[in-house]
Order: C-alpha cells, then structure tokens, then sequence
C-alpha cells in the first residue's frame, strides 16, 4: 500500500484531518524525479502554530522559485495521528508530494522558542532519521539543519544537528543548497559537504567546534578544527527594501492561529529594551519603504484570498513613515472590505491620528507593554515609557470609546523588589481610577484593566544574558504580594507557570551538556511542553537529574562578565562588551536613548560598514 | 442581479475539507475570483452564499449546490464558472452555474453511492438483503433533543445492489434537504449490527441532489 493510501486509511479517525493530507490553495507542487534537491522545512509544533510562522512562508517560496529546488512543509503531527502514524508504520511525511521525509537532502527545523526541543528530536524519530548527528549516514543527503532566532545559543541541540544557520535566511538558505547540489554531482561525502559549508558565512556545523569545562562547571575554553573559523558570523539582508517576499501564501483549509495576510514592514528595533533578544538579534534596524509595503499587501491579499491583513515587526509604530504607509494600507484595506491590525504599537508614540486610523479598521482590544510596575524598574531594563504616556494612552483609548486594556509585565527583573512588584497593582489601579475620571469616558460599561504577569527569562546576546533567573520561591513571594496588592475587581491578573519559564532559561541559556538530558527528557515522553495539558517538570527534573545536570547552574547563577558563554563563537553583530556596559548601565537604573535618537555604539554599524540611520530614516 | 445556483464537485483530499472550512475556503475563493458577489449590508460585510446541503466529512461529491448573487447582470454563466474554476482548490470543481430555478425547499432527497469491501462479499451481499427485508430499520439517531430511534426503512430507497466479488456496491436514495436528512451511514451502521462479517466503507460519494420527484435539483 502507498503511503498516501496508508494515512488516508485513517485520516477520518483523528482531529481536523485537512492539517494531515496537503493539497491547499498555493501550496507547490513538483515532478519529485525532475528536482535536484529536496528540503522538508519543519516546523517543531503542530499544524495550526507552524503554518502562521512567516519565516516559513518566506523561505518556502523563495526556494520554490527555484526551479530545481523543492521545498515542502512537514509539521509535528498531533497525539491522536502519531498514535497511528507509529501503529501502522506512517513516518513522518512532507505535506506536498506526501513523501517521508527521511528521503529528502536537507530537513531544516526552525527554532522558534526553547519549549519545541523535545518536539524535534520526536519528529526526527518519527522521520525514521537518527536523532544524534553521529549516527547518520556518511553519505551526502539527510543533512539536518536549523535557523531561527534560537539559533543564536543552539549548543543545548548541537549534538542533534550537522548545520545551523545564523541570521536571515534568504541568501544564505540557496548558497547552502547551491554548495551541496555542486558537490552532490561530484560524488562527494557527507563530512566534505560539512567542512565546505563551514565556510560559508553563516554556517555553523557544531561537530568541529569542541568545548572544554574547569572544574567550577564553567567553559575553560573551544577548540576549534583546523581550517574552521573560529567564530561565525551571522547572516543579514543588506538591500531589504528590494529583499524577496511571496507573492502567494499557501492558504490553509482548517483555521490557525494567525490566519491571514502577514506582511513585514520592518526588521530589527531600535528600542533596545534589555531584556529583549529580538530587540538584538534582529539587527540593524532596516525598513521597507511604504510603496513596497503596499505593493505586497495587495499582491498578498489578491493571491490568497483572505480578507484580513497584519503588519509583522517588531514595533510597527517606529517606522519612519507610519502616516503615510497606515494610510495607503487603509485607503486599499477598506475599499476591499479587508480587516488591517496593527500589533507592536508602541506606548510613546500612540497618537490620536493614529488611533482613529486603527478605529477605522476594527475594534479589537488594546494590549500594552508597560514591562515594569515602577519608572525605576522601566529604567534598569531600558522601557523608555513614561507613567505620563502609559496614563496619556490609556486616556486616548478610553475617549476613543474603548472599556478594556491590556497590560504585560514581567516579574523578576533584575533589581526588582516587592515595591516594583506593588508598583504593578499601583499601576493598573491607577488606569482604573482614570477611567472614571474622564468625562465622555463610555457609559453604560465598566472597565476592565488585564494585568498579565510573565516571569523573566534572561536571553543570550541580550544585556541581561549574564543574569539569573528569580528561584521559583521568590517567583510565588512576588506573586502572591501581587495578587494580596491588586484591591479592585476592575483589575485582573493572571502570570505563567514559573517552572515553565525555568525549563525556557536553562534550555536558552545552556551548553552542550544538556543534549543528553533533552534526549532523556524525550524518551521521557517530554514534547509539546509549551502546551500547558503536556508540560510535565518533573520529568525533565528527572532527566536532568538522571544525567548530572545541575538546573540552577544555567537558571539561578549569575554569569560572570568574563566568562566564556557558551555563544561566544557565534557573531550576532552586537559587541560583547557593548552588552556588558549595558548591564552596568541596568544596574545604575540608567537608559539608554533609542537608536534613531543617538547611536549606542553596539557595534552592528561597524561589522555591517554603514551607519544605521540616513536623515532619520532607515540605511536598508 | 444574478441569483446563481453552481454545481461543483469536492473530491479527492477535498473530501477532508469540514463544512465549516469550506464556508471559509469559498469565502477566499471568491476574493480571489474577483468576481462582483453581492455582500451583505450588514455592520459586517461578507460576500453572501449559501450551501444547500451539508457534506459529511470524507464523503466525495459531484453535485454539491452553492447559492449566491453576482451584481453584474451581464457577466454569462460561463465566465463566473471559469473565474471560479480558475482558483478553486485541488478536487473542486463547478461542474455547473445557471440562474436559479427551484427555491431550496424543493430538495427532497440525495442520491448516494458506496463501496463495503470485504472478504466475503457473497455473504455481506445476503446480510444486505436480509436487512432490506426487514419490516423495519431501526437506528438511533443524535437530535437536538437527545438519541431518539427511527425507522429508516421507509426512506430508504436501494437503486442497485451489487456483488462485486471483493465488494457490495451500493446506491440508494435517502432523504435530504429542510426537513430530514439521513446519512449513509445510518444504514450502514445498521447493517454492522446485524451481520458479523467484516467489512470496510469506502468510496462514499453523494451523486445527486433531487425533488421529491426525482428530477435533479436546478
């Protein structure tokens, strides 16, 4: 029996059975005997997440554009279909040609958040590929690879991967295919291609890079194959306003998560909040000029379909000609009878204009970032917000005619003491207190003030990347004194599970040595541990324990400024010591002027050759 | 204003788009079409359309009915089959579009065809028989209101009844439309309960929509 008639067999058992069987609007279709290379982009978590992840859709087209070249997309089936999928022999297939994946040349995995792990050694398991780099084939094909922003710290999967990718994808995705077609026809071996691409900029192959330990549990040092750089640098789109984007997006049949039309109006932030990788890792700050923006749009919308729009960056309010480009969008957007939304807008510069601009499209709820309860604590982590225009935002809004709002805090910020984290119930008492002071606030209604409460993670390549993180004692202390502070039914709070946010530092923050406890944790059965009904601690409690792993070594310790990181080979543009002059800064509850306003002197301008801002617009 | 009736097809991996997937898939196949739907006035616009019957999920078709309005008198029937034809997804098809002739009430029952492949078909042929001799067939059926049994027997018209050697092949009428609607699988649940001969469904596939006359819906 083929494998299309050994999963259609079952299909109508399992859960919303479209996610299993491909065959969407835009999905891309090859003759497999008239392609040279195949490469099953995968994505760690289940139809419904991966199939709204952009990077995908980016890098999906971009290859199939080539005409030798077949990219399709695989995703991490569901408990119910990989039940059936081991009882009946189903390995794990691409959704385009339905053809396993352990066949293709490269099986690429994006590393979208730390809580996917367990989920990548399952999908290589169910892919019948060996889930250790060591045991695969000497042959040139199954080559596994990963991007994406957790590449920037990939040590705690090194030893599951032959290549990691670092940085944007576009260019560096081809050269890579390019390489191992060129050197395919020539017959050569798996470990050639590897030290080849080790050349390319960008490329990480983690099997030539060896790390020793002292005795404290710290790195003493890396020792590096000969002819391998010693340190690689990430890869960055230096034309981005030109840069390709689809014009098709593969339309899914069952809803996800973020069903519509996305498109990228900016990359990098100039903010540099501390805490925030993406605020790092993402740069230079580079925009897409407003005529491009709406070209896509239109195209985007044209091609599939859908009738409702979002801007994807990091804070849409910061690009230079938001005026402009919101209304174009609008002008298009309303005439199509199409929904516009706005994420990332930004406290400071939420203006009335562009209030009523977004009032025009949709009312849907408003979410703020405030971070920090008290302006000390939003100054040690470099949230340049006002209480003033927190309070002038909130106005805006409740003029405007909206009764709820949404506030994201973080809770064990470096510095932070019982009084920041009273400072949050202070906060959220005070946006209530202002909706009933305003005259034409809407009547008829109540307000509704969300407090929601995330534990801190420190992130490599961040300025807080040397901190620890809060032990799950102080965690409750703060919780509770939050909870026991909040006196107003109007407000409510809610927080994560701080031992989730545990398992995420010591996967971001580790080494090496963890590569064995992730695979016990697997076996374990640990996946889908950012599902709250699967997220089991105590087992990978256990299976740090089983493997002499100390969890508050990575969580709890403070990483000394000279220290070797276990990221300290991989280049993401910012200085090092840019990011501990930050850190002193933080601790002197000092900020820093945003990008646009003065340079911070990270470094990124130096290793790219050009400063980052022309007449306060952009260098794309 | 157009008041159009298309006749399209869902087959293949179509067959595991939901009804309520397909109420979205159609929804973004008509953008894409670009042809000039009527929408409603509503607070919410949305192109207005309707589907005369629900497909069960895994059921093949060639018949389904989807109702809506074109605002341009003077586009032909042609060029809206082609516009939709031209972005519709894999495994479906309009077969069909013309003016509307009958209202939606007229339907009265759809014609299904199905395989039961088993090992003795012989002997499932005769379980069939045996059933559809029956005074009645009762099977539980979820309503509103609760499990309530029902007779199928009365509305169960078998067509052709056929023994193809590693397969019963089966074609029947069975009520559809505004009032009652019964599903293949009723009888086919029926029919497990009286025989215990092992035998698998294949191939459900709903064929055509009729009146209560027999004459094709239109």
């Amino acid at each position: 029996m083929d494998l299309k008639a050994k999963i259609e067999k079952h299909l109508l058992e399992i859960q919303k059975p479209s996610r299993y069987i491909g065959g969407e609007v835009g999905s891309v279709i090859k003759d497999r005997d008239k392609v040279d290379v195949r490469f099953a982009f995968c994505f760690p978590d289940t139809y419904d997440i991966g199939m709204s992840h952009l990077g995908m859709k980016i890098l999906y087209s971009l290859t199939n554009e080539r005409e030798n070249y077949w990219c399709e997309r695989c995703f991490a089936p569901s408990e119910d279909f990989e039940q059936i999928m081991r009882e009946n022999d189903i390995p794990l297939y691409a959704l385009e040609s339905l053809d396993p994946i352990c066949d293709f040349d490269f099986i690429g995995f994006t590393l979208q958040y730390e809580l996917s792990y367990a989920n990548i050694l399952n999908m290589l398991d169910l892919a019948g590929i060996p889930v250790f780099a060591k045991d695969r084939t000497p042959e040139l094909t199954q080559i596994v690879v990963a991007g994406g922003p957790c590449v920037c710290n990939p040590e705690p999967l090194a030893d599951f991967f032959d290549i990691f990718i670092l940085g944007e994808g576009e260019e560096v995705n081809l050269e890579l295919m390019d390489l191992y077609w060129e050197m395919k026809q020539k017959g050569a071996a798996r470990l050639e291609f590897l030290r080849a691409a080790a050349q390319i900029e960008g490329i990480y192959v983690p099997q030539f890079y060896h790390f020793s330990y002292k005795e404290d549990g710290t790195i003493d040092r890396l020792d590096v194959d000969e002819g391998i750089p010693a340190t690689v640098r990430k890869r960055i789109i230096y034309d981005y306003d030109k840069v390709y984007y689809p014009d098709n997006f593969v339309v899914p049949f069952t809803e996800i998560v973020h069903d519509r039309v996305s498109v990228e109006v900016l990359r990098g932030c100039i903010r540099g909040c501390r805490f925030c990788q993406a605020g790092f890792i993402y740069r230079p700050f580079r925009e897409k000029s407003a005529d491009t923006i709406y070209k896509e749009t239109k195209c985007l919308c044209e091609n599939t379909g859908y009738d409702e729009v979002s801007l994807a960056s990091l804070s849409t309010s910061d690009h230079y000609d938001i005026d402009n480009m919101l209304t174009k969008l609008i002008d298009y957007t309303a005439g199509e009878r199409i929904n516009l939304s706005l994420p990332s807008l930004r406290m400071d510069n939420f203006s009335e204009s562009l209030l009523n601009k977004i009032k025009k499209v949709r009312k849907s709820g408003l979410t703020f970032a405030a971070e920090g309860g008290t302006q000390r604590l939003r100054d040690v982590i470099n949230k340049n917000i006002t209480e003033d225009e927190i309070m002038n935002t909130c106005r805006i809004a409740f003029e405007g005619g909206y009764t709820s709002v949404k506030l994201y805090f973080m809770m064990g910020l470096p510095t932070e003491t019982d009084d920041d984290i009273i400072g949050i119930a202070e906060l959220a008492q005070r946006v209530v207190d202002l909706f009933y002071s305003i005259e034409d606030r809407p009547r008829g209604k109540s307000v509704q003030v969300s407090v929601s409460c995330a534990t801190f993670v420190p992130k490599p390549f961040t300025p807080f990347e040397f901190e620890p993180q809060d032990t799950r004692g102080m965690i409750e202390h703060k919780q509770k004194l939050l909870l026991d502070s909040t006196k107003s039914k109007k407000v409510k709070i809610s927080y994560h599970d701080p031992n989730v946010s545990m398992l995420e530092v010591i996967l971001a923050k580790g080494d090496r040595r963890l590569c064995p406890a992730i695979y016990a944790a697997w076996k374990k059965g640990c996946k889908f541990d950012s599902w709250d009904e699967y997220f089991n601690f105590d087992r990978w409690m256990e299976a740090f324990a089983d493997c002499g792993i100390d969890p508050s070594f990575y969580a709890n310790r403070r990483f000394e400024y000279d220290e070797i990181l276990p990221w300290d080979h991989l280049d993401y543009l910012v200085d090092k010591a840019f990011l501990v002059r930050e850190n002193k800064t933080a601790h002197q509850s000092l900020t820093t002027p945003n990008c646009r306003q003065r340079c911070s002197g990270c470094g990124v301008n130096k290793k790219v050759g050009r400063e980052c801002f022309a007449s306060g617009k952009s260098n794309v | 204003m157009l008041r159009v009736r298309a006749t399209f097809e869902k087959k293949g991996r179509a067959k595991y788009i939901s009804h309520l997937d397909l109420n979205r898939c159609m929804l973004r196949t008509f953008r894409r079409s670009r042809l000039p739907v009527w929408y409603t006035e509503g607070f919410n616009p949305h192109p207005y359309y309707s589907f005369a019957l629900a497909l069960s999920l895994g059921f093949e078709s060639s018949c389904e009915i989807l109702d809506f309005n074109i605002t341009d008198d003077n586009m032909s029937m042609e060029e809206i089959r082609d516009a939709l034809n031209a972005v519709m997804p894999e495994g479906m098809g309009i077969v069909k579009v013309a003016l509307q002739q009958q209202k939606i009430t007229a339907i009265a029952k759809a014609e299904y065809a199905f395989s039961l492949v088993t090992e003795d078909s012989a002997g499932l042929y005769g379980a069939v028989q045996s059933l559809l001799s029956q005074p009645e067939i009762p099977i539980e059926k979820k309503t509103k209101k609760g499990i309530k049994t029902v007779d199928i027997k009365p509305d169960t018209e078998v067509l052709t009844c056929t023994d193809t050697g590693h397969s019963v092949d089966i074609t029947m009428y069975l009520p559809a439309g505004t009032q009652t609607n019964y599903n293949p699988t009723l009888f086919i649940e029926a029919l497990r309960r009286t025989t215990e001969i092992p035998f698998e469904p294949a191939n459900i596939r709903r064929t055509a929509i009729l009146c209560a006359d027999n004459t094709v819906f239109e």
